[in-house]
């Protein structure tokens, strides 16, 4: 605390008393300040009588708008928007969580998101309703309670692929970890939903041991937890003689009949299903199944392989009559192929597996270019056995077709350099490089006149409502530019992100914050720039001041140019910092409670 | 254990997507009527072209600029944009071929085991997500290289990534978190 000097003598022991709200030199004994400002509590009488204290309820968590008297120069400015919004959400938050049964302490946790989330800007560009659903069920999954993100959907009307994403998103920034969802969760809740009565308990726990074992059966990884919850507990209300169809599950659990189904199903192909009910409440078998998708993929692998073979067989008994017919269809690659004899075809039809026709075609042409070339000295199987390895790693790099990485690896350095001078060539000039584009082809695919209009008649038929409406819109853009009401539909241009004020003091943040907002041109902005090269002394005192008495009448304000310094020269620029000290007092927090401001205003109109 | 050196895993690339501009605005109408194998959209505002060679499907505006999907590798995708480039100078317009970039490549891999997926979601907490509520495989991004894997329970991934390059360093990164975390039967 810096001690106060007085004007008279300099002497810095001073006298101030609180009761009297007065401040006095010790050493010569003048007075300096007459009616200080106390933060006492101070206590009113009422019309019955009674005393009550002075002041107002703030809450925690709001902004504590003071409601100013004298006129609020922008100091509301920002801050009610965040409180209004803050208030917003948290109505809707209460309102969504009652819908949902949940406690207070859960919307409280939700109200905290939203304020994470707001200060992370991840509110901008999305539905407020979307955002609150989201924090909604972030809460319900850090708890655990039973709740679906398609409650939420369901209660909100919109797709829960748009909430599952948003939550996403808030789940990520916010860094916060949901565990992942157990369908044990929501037994409890269906199955009250299902009306099991009394023996609500027993069909409770038998679902969950079929969980439990489905979980065992690798049924559950990658599924929806409701989908297994509504096999379960059908199944456990059979076996304790509960009647309960398909279609009303279906409505409690939702999932469709077609997913439910299949669970069934899938349940029926594990080991456990052959037990009987008492033997499963007893025994649990050991084994654990592999997953029903992968079981699906192998039944497919094995078919794919059986018909192979079949074809194999196929090909092997009536191998000579098949290949007569391919030699004759085939164009120009006889000679070739004759030399090879049945062995070397059948080699070539198990590489080439998979691959279309018209490459093979295009295969056996080019051999037939390539190795046409050694001679036609190669009926000897040496000469063949060392002809087919050279031909298959230049048949990869002419057709580039092959699909794994490996394969990719070294031709995919050759290409690499190749594209680089192309790039380097086409880039200069976006000249387009002709190498390796059949002209024909593309010839092809340029239609000629006639069947220029024929499309163009077809295209039109088509299109007809789209020209239509193109046209009604000129002619209205037509009409109202001859009214001269046209107006120029510009497209909204994004609102410009300012950058978040970086300062080392707070003089240096208020310097910065007023050149960028520009407030009030009633304020002398340069006697703002002098504040941190006057004194010390003098701007904190009047800060002390002017926090003291921030929202004045003009007739208080007239009283205070008299207790800093009489010298009327220094009351304009004064006024001017009196202004500055208004817009000071946003950020540096008001020290004196509002029962101050109306004592000091019950005191300034005294006469 | 020593997983990655032994196995020899099929990448198969599936789609290639590329971007390029031929600086010059294109009448989508002219092209819509001449081309035979064109498909055009005013509502949407683009021409869809389809090739059979380089089986590509590419998105044209008029600005000039010009989307190709279905490509199988990245040459072939640069193949199949020059193609298209050539075809539209024959319809008469004066196009050059620049800022030719390949955009995204995806890529499926199947591996021989499957995979406990919240065990996964576990172990790698901020990196992967599970929702099986909304989809049934867990997604994993790799900042660095800037892929994501998407995890399914089967032990099939698919791996999407700016260039081939780094849909195989995903893959490889990725494999020994996957083998820790697999279904041995028991």
């Amino acid at each position: 605390v810096t001690m106060r000097k007085c004007t008279n003598c300099g002497g810095t022991d001073i006298d101030v008393d609180q009761a009297r709200g007065d401040a006095v030199c010790m050493g010569c004994g003048s007075v300096l300040e007459d009616n200080i400002i106390v933060s006492e509590v101070t206590f009113v009488e009422n019309s019955g009588g009674g005393s009550s204290a002075v002041g107002q309820f703030v809450a925690g968590d709001s902004s504590g708008n003071v409601p100013s008297l004298g006129g609020n120069f922008h100091t509301g400015v920002g801050r009610e928007s965040r409180a209004a919004t803050l208030q917003n959400a948290k109505r809707q938050i209460n309102h969504l969580g009652h819908q949902l049964q949940m406690n207070q302490h859960g919307l409280d946790t939700a109200f905290n998101f939203y304020k994470m989330a707001l200060c992370k800007h991840l509110t901008r560009g999305r539905k407020s309703s979307h955002v609150i659903a989201a924090c909604l069920y972030l809460v319900c999954r850090t708890e655990g309670t039973p709740h679906m993100l398609l409650d939420l959907s369901d209660l909100l009307q919109v797709n829960v692929y748009v909430l599952g994403k948003t939550f996403l998103v808030l789940t990520r920034e916010l860094c916060i970890n949901a565990p992942a969802i157990d369908p044990c969760l929501y037994i409890p809740r269906f199955a009250q939903m299902l009306e099991f009565g009394e023996k609500s308990h027993e069909v409770s726990m038998t679902a969950l041991r079929l969980l439990q074992r489905m979980k065992r059966d690798w049924m559950h990884t990658g599924r929806r937890p409701s989908g297994l919850c509504g096999a379960a507990l059908l199944v456990a209300a059979h076996m304790h003689e509960f009647r309960r169809t398909i279609k009303e599950v279906i409505s409690v659990v939702k999932v469709c009949e077609a997913t439910l189904r299949k669970r069934l199903n899938e349940f029926e192909d594990t080991p456990t299903s052959e037990l009987t009910i008492e033997e499963f409440m007893r025994v649990d078998l050991e084994q654990e199944c592999d997953p029903p998708s992968y079981i699906a993929g192998l039944r497919k692998q094995k078919l794919k392989q059986v018909t192979h073979h079949m074809a194999l067989k196929v090909r092997d008994l009536k191998g000579d009559e098949i290949e007569v017919e391919l030699e004759s269809c085939r164009p120009r690659a006889r000679g070739i192929y004759a030399s090879y004899s049945k062995d070397g075809i059948v080699i070539l039809a198990r590489d080439e597996e998979g691959e279309d026709d018209e490459l093979r075609a295009a295969a056996s042409h080019l051999c037939s270019t390539l190795s046409g070339e050694d001679g036609d000295g190669n009926e000897q199987d040496g000469d063949r056995e060392k002809v087919s390895p050279t031909k298959r790693p230049s048949l990869a790099l002419l057709l580039g077709a092959l699909p794994t990485a490996a394969s990719l690896g070294l031709p995919e350095s050759i290409t690499k350099m190749r594209e680089e001078k192309e790039n380097g060539r086409s880039a200069e000039n976006g000249e387009l490089d002709l190498s390796g584009i059949d002209e024909d082809e593309i010839d092809r695919y340029i239609l000629n006149e006639k069947e220029v209009k024929v499309k163009t008649e077809l295209w039109m038929l088509q299109n007809a409502d789209y020209l239509k409406e193109q046209k009604e819109k000129e002619e209205r853009i037509a009409k109202e530019k001859e009214e001269g009401t046209y107006k120029v539909q510009k497209p909204r241009k994004k609102a410009r992100r300012r950058e978040p004020i970086s300062a080392s003091t707070a003089d240096e943040a208020i310097e910065k914050m007023l050149e960028q907002k520009r407030i009030s041109t009633k304020i002398n902005y340069d006697v703002l720039k002098d504040l941190n090269k006057s004194s010390p002394k003098s701007p904190t005192r009047q800060t002390d001041e002017a926090s003291a008495g921030a929202k004045r009448s003009p007739a208080a304000r007239q009283r205070k140019p008299q207790l800093t310094s009489p010298k009327i020269g220094k009351t304009i620029s004064s006024f001017g910092k009196r202004y500055g000290m208004i817009v000071l007092s946003q950020f540096i927090s008001v020290f004196l409670s509002l029962p101050a401001f109306l004592d000091f205003f019950f005191f300034a109109h005294t006469p | 254990m020593e997983p990655s050196n032994d196995v020899a895993l099929d990448i198969i690339v599936s789609n290639v997507v590329s971007v390029f501009r031929t600086r010059c605005h294109l009448n989508l109408r002219t092209i819509g009527l001449e081309g035979s194998n064109v498909i055009y959209k005013p509502e949407m505002g683009k021409v869809l072209m389809k090739l059979r060679k380089p089986r590509i499907t590419a998105s044209i505006w008029s600005s000039g600029k010009i989307i190709c999907t279905g490509a199988t590798s990245e040459e072939e995708a640069k193949l199949g944009a020059r193609r298209l480039a050539r075809c539209l100078q024959k319809i008469g317009f004066k196009v050059r071929f620049t800022d030719f970039k390949v955009v995204n490549v995806l890529a499926v891999c199947s591996l021989p085991f499957q995979i406990r997926l919240i065990e996964f979601t576990k172990n790698n907490r901020p990196i992967a997500s599970y929702e099986p509520e909304i989809h049934p495989a867990a997604s994993y991004r790799i900042k660095n290289l800037r892929s994501t894997v998407q995890v399914f329970s089967t032990g099939n991934i698919t791996v999407t990534g700016p260039n081939v390059q780094s849909v195989a360093s995903a893959v490889e990164q990725i494999y020994p978190l996957l083998f820790e975390c697999q279904k041995t039967r028991s």
